[in-house]
């Protein structure tokens, strides 16, 4: 087969990344705010033109128009709103409420349309013509046309109005905001607009090649990530060339997929892949200075736990005890359940140390569990060696994948690790979850429960309470390491790594350790995860599971006991007791907006009137001497 | 009664293509303040970020006669090279106290392998008993208790004072600390730093914009303009320079003569 149809199914393709980059790009850079959910609204896109088209049957032109100019704007007016409620808040709070968006628009979709793939009817001319010797559909010449069309007006736009150039003088250096005399509001809104229909648009033009499935849709965001990666985060051109190059490595790689190497496990998985290795190529290859982030320190910071009265608190240590110790004879049959929650606990306690403890962010927590569940399974399953030690070496399994991501975590901050831990996750389920050493290619695997003496794990009781006291113990472990010197250093880190690091303490080895204990501890709550459900596959630890757990502990709190325990009941627990099948798929949507609702600012007196205030400064006249010349002695302004 | 101390020489830095500073040159001698000026602008904090290893430069550092140009910044820290930010680094989810006694931990961390996870019991009363005296040094036992987050500016400055003095650096760079306080705990944050240069033998580099606190401590200043060195002597002497008031007043008069 020649590469001539390679080149043109790389351009369509990459025509499309291109579109969603742009977008990407542009609402980043003027509104600090990474759009995590910006497939989801890609793939909300497709569905709306899908109801308004085949149930509503309208023109598809009509429904084209209404999806990009009528509900691409009107998403981008509610992001303005949700920029408002995040300014200055955390990069990482920023980046939950867009994973909240992320999560609550795939379960709506979910729910409304159910989660199997449909087949979505082409809207453009299909017809295609020979050139040069090669089939090209219309299709695909109007979309790499509408691409370089958009390409060319938005550089005109941004050149020859008013607003336009303020929006680009902000893409190019975000502190102008506010600076032009244009309402930062005015032209951040502008920027959403523009992007949320980039995003519609690019959607429509996916959908016919990957049908209406929301997951698949909203993964295009990955696309758009290399594609914006290329261009550094901040260049428009250069996101453009990303997304055709995007596109041409991945129609590369399906021809090589094709070729004789077709029988390789690697060589199978790699078109797939191909997003994510352009996204570590540039996070970790570019000169860091190249990879600024957007208002990246925000003023509001985790706040310290509210002090609670000793009294109350034991009298809730001994009430969460005693409940714990008496579920076996109250829960019955839903005793398995309450097992699994406890293996969650483990997960969750990992994933708060790192994320409220150390500040760092991780969006592959599930991938470590992963490793160690595999890992369980191929100690207890086939080596038969004890349960306990397999619980600790598949959590030292995943020590290594934990130091991997440490370099990314040194090198980068806030936003890029969350890019890379997110791609890290996804390409760990697309290409190592299928090898022998974890699940293989076709499916599960089988792990054990303790036995030793009197104890039987397979007894169901008894197994609780072996869960327990390993779910115990890693709370033990955690509360130590919160009272040590790493605790203090890692509390030390998420608040200002430079006040440590000016005072003798390079915050790398922290960072490290810091991922390696997660990871260590992830592992080991998927162990145990592994041996209380029994069978592991690749589908027992999704990768999307590891946004949501991130969104389930953002609003779970902050406290080292109480946070894991609470989002490990609702995560778990909860969804057991409501009988409506519907109410437990839209339970991700729940979870969704509560994260988007807990990162949003909270609107508290003091900060209402330092807004006030500044929008005061705003209006009153610019003083033209500067504070700092009226204290030289002798000098006098007039 | 001046020892030898840090010292910055030929000190260039580039963003991109722009020069931001040339050829500066500062020696911080211990037992004396010796203050940096010069317009927003100039290169103050640059030379700052330069001095501490966070920023890319060419130059030559020297601390206590050691080339230490060479090191990181955590490095320059553990050598004794303390500083202060114009936009305050502090661990703001802490209280004062807390604040104070990490930064004295964080100076013990690379003391030994384990250093990153425990403390020692010796290590935790050493950390104690500094912090105490740093607190009791810049006047802020009072609020060792409260959220850092929460205070005023005035005391936020003394708290950074304090976690920069507990370290027992021996040369330390203070950026702008009097910087959103008024003219009373001007005086007063002039008051601890004489009484920090009575006690303990350290040099200090002072970057200020209130020239009654710079005229008052400093008994040396350099002044930075465009990056430049543009003049440098004692405090008096250089306050009555025409260059140096032309170079703040932005004069027509040429600002290298």
């Amino acid at each position: 087969m020649s590469w001539a149809p390679f080149i043109v199914i790389g351009l369509t393709s990459g025509s499309v990344y291109a579109i969603t980059g742009l977008g990407l790009v542009l609402t980043y850079r003027t509104s600090g705010i990474f759009n995590f959910g910006y497939g989801a609204v890609a793939a909300a896109a497709a569905y709306l033109y899908f109801w308004l088209h085949s149930s509503c049957h309208l023109p598809s032109w009509v429904a084209v128009s209404l999806v990009v100019f009528g509900a691409g704007p009107v998403a981008g007016l509610l992001f303005e709103l949700m920029a408002r409620g995040l300014e200055g808040v955390t990069t990482t709070a920023k980046i939950v409420a867009t994973i909240g968006l992320l999560l609550g628009i795939e379960a709506l979709m979910t729910l409304l349309f159910g989660a199997q793939g449909r087949p979505f009817p082409a809207f453009l001319p299909t017809r295609s013509y020979q050139i040069a010797g090669v089939h090209v559909g219309v299709d695909q010449m109007v979309t790499v046309g509408l691409a370089a069309l958009i390409m060319v007006a938005l550089s005109v736009y941004l050149r020859s109005t008013r607003v336009g150039v303020a929006m680009r003088a902000v893409v190019e250096s975000p502190s102008l905001l506010g600076l032009n005399g244009i309402s930062p509001w005015a032209t951040r809104s502008v920027a959403w607009i523009i992007g949320s229909s980039f995003a519609a648009l690019s959607g429509l033009l996916l959908a016919p090649s990957t049908g209406l499935s929301p997951l698949d849709l909203i993964l295009i965001v990955v696309q758009a990530f290399s594609a914006a990666a290329v261009g550094a985060f901040s260049s428009l051109p250069m996101t453009y060339a990303g997304g055709i190059l995007i596109g041409l490595l991945y129609a590369a790689a399906e021809k090589i997929a094709a070729g004789p190497a077709a029988h390789l496990q690697w060589v199978q998985g790699l078109p797939a892949s191909i997003p994510f290795l352009a996204l570590f190529a540039v996070l970790l290859l570019a000169p860091s200075g190249r990879l600024r982030e957007v208002a990246a320190t925000g003023s509001v910071r985790n706040r310290p736990p509210a002090e609670v009265p000793a009294a109350l608190r034991n009298a809730g240590v001994v009430a969460v005890v005693g409940l714990a110790v008496a579920v076996p004879w109250i829960v019955g049959l839903r005793l398995p359940i309450y097992t699994n929650a406890l293996a969650m606990v483990v997960i969750f306690s990992s994933l708060r140390l790192l994320v409220r403890t150390s500040g760092q962010i991780s969006l592959a927590h599930f991938g470590f569990a992963a490793v160690g569940g595999a890992t369980m399974a191929h100690l207890t399953g086939g080596l038969h060696v004890p349960w306990l030690v397999s619980l600790l070496l598949a959590g030292l399994a995943a020590v290594p994948i934990g130091l991997v991501l440490a370099v990314p975590a040194i090198r980068l901050s806030g936003l890029y690790l969350a890019l890379a831990t997110f791609g890290f996750g996804i390409l760990l389920s697309n290409l190592v979850y299928p090898l022998k050493v974890m699940f293989g290619p076709f499916g599960s695997l089988t792990a054990g429960r303790p036995r030793l003496g009197f104890v039987d794990g397979q007894h169901p009781k008894t197994f609780y309470f072996c869960m327990l006291a390993v779910a115990a113990a890693v709370l033990g472990v955690v509360l130590v390491v919160e009272r040590s010197r790493l605790g203090r250093l890692l509390r030390g880190m998420a608040d200002s790594p430079l006040a440590l690091t000016v005072r003798g303490t390079s915050v790398n080895t922290a960072r490290t350790l810091a991922f390696a204990l997660s990871a260590f501890l992830a592992a080991v709550g998927g162990a145990a995860y592994a041996s209380s459900v029994g069978f592991v596959s690749s589908s027992t630890y999704p990768w999307l599971e590891s946004l949501v757990i991130l969104a389930v502990l953002f609003v779970a709190g902050t406290g080292a006991v109480r946070a894991p325990v609470i989002a490990a009941l609702s995560f778990t627990v909860v969804p057991s007791y409501i009988t409506s099948a519907r109410l437990v798929e839209s339970l991700p949507m729940i979870f969704g907006l509560a994260a988007i609702l807990v990162a949003m600012k909270p609107v508290d007196a003091s900060s209402l009137k330092s807004r006030l205030s500044r929008r005061a400064a705003e209006w009153a006249p610019r003083s033209s001497s500067s504070p700092a010349l009226s204290r030289i002695p002798g000098w006098n302004p007039q | 009664m001046t020892g030898p101390g840090f010292a910055a020489r030929d000190l260039q830095v580039a963003f991109g293509g722009l020069v931001a500073v040339d050829g500066a040159h500062v020696e911080v001698p211990r037992g004396r303040i010796t203050g940096l000026i010069g317009p927003n602008g100039a290169g103050k904090t640059t030379t700052f970020n330069a001095c501490c290893g966070l920023i890319e430069c060419r130059g030559r550092f020297e601390l206590d006669g050691t080339d230490i140009s060479r090191l990181g910044p955590a490095a320059r820290a553990r050598r004794g090279l303390g500083r202060t930010f114009q936009r305050m680094e502090l661990f703001e989810s802490q209280t004062v106290q807390q604040n104070v006694e990490l930064s004295y931990e964080a100076t013990l961390v690379t003391c030994r392998p384990t250093g990153h996870l425990w403390a020692t019991r010796r290590e935790r009363g050493e950390t104690r008993e500094a912090a105490r005296a740093a607190l009791e040094l810049c006047g802020i036992e009072p609020i060792a208790a409260r959220l850092v987050a929460g205070l005023p500016t005035g005391q936020r400055r003394l708290t950074e004072l304090a976690m920069t003095l507990v370290g027992g650096f021996s040369v330390l760079l203070l950026d702008e600390p009097s910087s959103g306080l008024d003219s009373a705990e001007t005086t007063g944050f002039g008051d601890i730093l004489l009484r920090v240069l009575a006690e303990r033998d350290v040099g200090i580099l002072l970057v200020e914009h209130d020239m009654s606190l710079v005229s008052r401590v400093c008994e040396y200043l350099y002044v930075l303009d465009f990056g430049r060195p543009l003049a440098d002597g004692p405090t008096a002497d250089v306050l009555a320079s025409e260059a140096v008031a032309a170079a703040y007043l932005g004069s027509e008069t040429p600002a290298h003569v």
